[in-house]
């Protein structure tokens, strides 16, 4: 245990002084919320909603009353067919349906649950997301608060408008998603296809050093890395970019570590299909750039055309993305991301066997 | 009782009879060096004595380990420098024998070690920074992390400048004059004759001379062998170094 703990401390040592690893582990991924932060989306996203009121009842207008506290949401009021038509055109994002039948009050047992009805436009996938995001958190809290015997609802839409969703909070969870992806596969793949063709592996194999010790040292200098990523980025985003964290840290960082094991675990098993440093370029590329753009890191997966979304919907990224911002976004717990943690395990243990019949050391 | 100690080891690769029933022994203190044209079976049969291949057939013992049955006991016991081997980039050279130090779980004076290969002003310098000789240098200095028994060099002067190499031979003598056999490999035969107790020359995979070089030559010799031209006082090598001096470069 102190040979694979001082060979750890070693093995960071060396990374705090290798210039390229340092950029790509940790400038390039800020540069991503820099670029994509500042320039493109700048300030907060804002969703066009129009909402259709059916209802038209005392607390159908307190609902519409504390949605347009929101900052994020531009509303307007109208007939179905007219916001429809809008949403179409593109002249809304959301279109809010309430029905005739709704009420704030808790559902009794036989009775049905009147159903809000929420219209997406395809063409504006981002705003599409966030506004729903906002919606759906607003009216968990407001049906958790109807159901208490108090009328808190005011005091639980005061917080809700204090978290007005910007575009980065929103990207804040993608970038660390990308960033565990490529440590993980790339920090693997060109660190021992060089090492390996280099002879570094051979001359240490020479020494009594069991191979386990030598592979735990490396997979744990990555885990700590990865979790040192995390909290520099999320420092970042909170401190210059004000990005709004929700949830728990202990849970984004427990499933940045899954997320971490899963990809170390593909590197590994990656590298053993290759011999060369450009078979290593070419790999890392194939395997993280299709997860860059399907898995949602810049932008919502709707924006995934119909035909690969089935794929999209299992890749590891795909799973660690939407963890990650479920928990950052809308303060899920680990409990409410079960279904991704699930994938992510079933990843992880798919990429161990991988690994464990395609990894060589020599 | 020799410290290296091989009898008829074999080892093929397809059709290829690498190392085909090689048996010699060594003794200790010795400086042996196993020569042979590129091919000829040289590395396999070191890296056979040094537990990374194992033999398909045959026994070696090293330093009174079974090769074949502790491989991992014979790596405690030796120190090796590889042929195209490296060291990992971004440590710096006192780094990399604390690094070694550590895969033999040994406490080390890491300064102690760099001064006795004449490193020590190279401490905090990157290894990857080193110039060919040095990094020789180094290559030996975290080969005696573990005070081997049995240092093994394979091809170590390969590349260097006229004046690293005698460097080496002095560093390769200091070693055995402290106590530790040395076996190694090379192609330049002035260096085997200059620094070996005794030598092997292997070819196609089997030992077809070993003696001391004089006793060779004086074989040869006996044989009735005559150079065509009467032996200079001198040759090239000693005119380079008469106008370039001993004096170590930096590269």
């Amino acid at each position: 245990m102190g040979q694979v703990l001082g060979y750890t401390v070693m093995l960071l040592r060396a990374y705090a002084r290798d210039r390229t690893a340092v950029f790509f582990g940790f400038l390039f991924p800020l540069l991503f919320m820099v670029l994509f932060g500042v320039l493109n989306f700048g300030g907060s996203v804002s969703v066009d909603l129009g909402i259709v009121d059916e209802a038209k009842n005392d607390q159908s207008a307190s609902l519409i009353a504390t949605l347009s506290k929101i900052e994020t949401f531009k509303i307007d009021n109208g007939e179905r067919d007219a916001e429809l038509a809008k949403l179409k055109a593109g002249d809304r994002d959301l279109v809010l349906v309430i029905p005739n039948d709704f009420r704030m009050a808790p559902a009794r047992a036989g009775s049905s649950v009147p159903a809000l009805t929420l219209y997406r436009s395809s063409a504006r996938p981002e705003q599409g997301a966030v506004g729903s995001a906002i919606l759906n958190s607003l009216i968990d809290q407001m049906s958790f608060a109807v159901t208490q015997t108090a009328p808190v609802v005011s005091i639980k839409s005061e917080e809700v408008t204090g978290r007005n969703l910007k575009y980065v909070d929103f990207l804040t969870p993608g970038i660390l998603g990308m960033t565990i992806m490529q440590l993980g596969i790339s920090s693997v793949a060109f660190a021992f296809v060089a090492e390996r063709t280099r002879g570094v592996i051979r001359r240490v194999m020479a020494t009594p050093i069991p191979r386990r010790n030598y592979m735990a040292a490396h997979v744990l200098q990555r885990l700590i890395l990865a979790v040192v990523q995390v909290l520099i980025l999320l420092a970042v985003a909170v401190l210059a970019f004000k990005v709004t964290i929700v949830g728990g840290l202990g849970a984004l960082l427990m499933v940045a570590l899954l997320g971490a094991v899963v990809f170390l675990c593909l590197g590994f098993a990656v590298t053993g299909l290759l011999t060369t440093e450009n078979q290593a370029a070419v790999a890392t590329q194939i395997v993280t750039l299709p997860q860059m753009f399907l898995s949602g890191v810049f932008f919502s997966r709707d924006a995934v055309p119909a035909f690969l979304k089935p794929v999209a919907d299992y890749l590891p990224l795909t799973f660690l993305n939407d963890a990650l911002r479920a928990i950052a976004t809308t303060g899920a717990t680990l409990g409410d991301v079960s279904a991704q943690i699930i994938g992510l395990l079933v990843w992880a243990v798919v990429s161990f066997i991988l690994a464990y019949r395609l990894f060589r050391l020599d | 009782m020799p410290i290296v100690s091989v009898r008829e080891i074999r080892k093929s690769y397809g059709q290829i009879k690498a190392v085909d029933g090689v048996s010699f022994d060594v003794d200790e203190r010795e400086i042996f060096a196993l020569l042979g044209p590129n091919g000829a079976g040289k590395t396999t049969t070191v890296e056979i004595l040094e537990g990374l291949r194992s033999a398909d057939s045959g026994t070696a013992m090293v330093a009174g380990v079974d090769v074949r049955k502790d491989p991992s006991g014979v790596k405690e016991r030796i120190g090796v420098q590889l042929q195209q081997s490296a060291f990992p980039e971004n440590f710096l050279a006192r780094e990399i024998v604390e690094l070694f130090a550590l895969f033999y779980r040994k406490k080390v004076d890491s300064m102690a070690i760099l001064k006795s290969v004449g490193l020590e002003d190279k401490a905090k310098q990157k290894q990857d920074k080193l110039s060919g000789g040095q990094r020789q240098r180094l290559s030996i200095a975290v080969a005696l992390v573990n005070e081997p028994r049995v240092l093994f060099l394979d091809e170590p002067t390969t590349g260097l400048d006229p004046q690293a190499r005698r460097n080496l031979w002095e560093l390769v003598r200091a070693i055995r004059a402290r106590g530790t056999t040395v076996f190694l490999t090379t192609h330049y035969l002035d260096e085997a004759e200059a620094l070996c107790d005794r030598v092997a020359i292997m070819d196609a995979g089997r030992i077809v001379a070993l003696d001391s070089p004089a006793a060779l030559i004086e074989a040869l010799l006996k044989r009735g062998f005559r150079k065509p031209v009467v032996q200079q006082q001198a040759n090239l090598d000693d005119v380079f170094l008469d106008v370039t001096g001993h004096a170590l470069r930096e590269d």
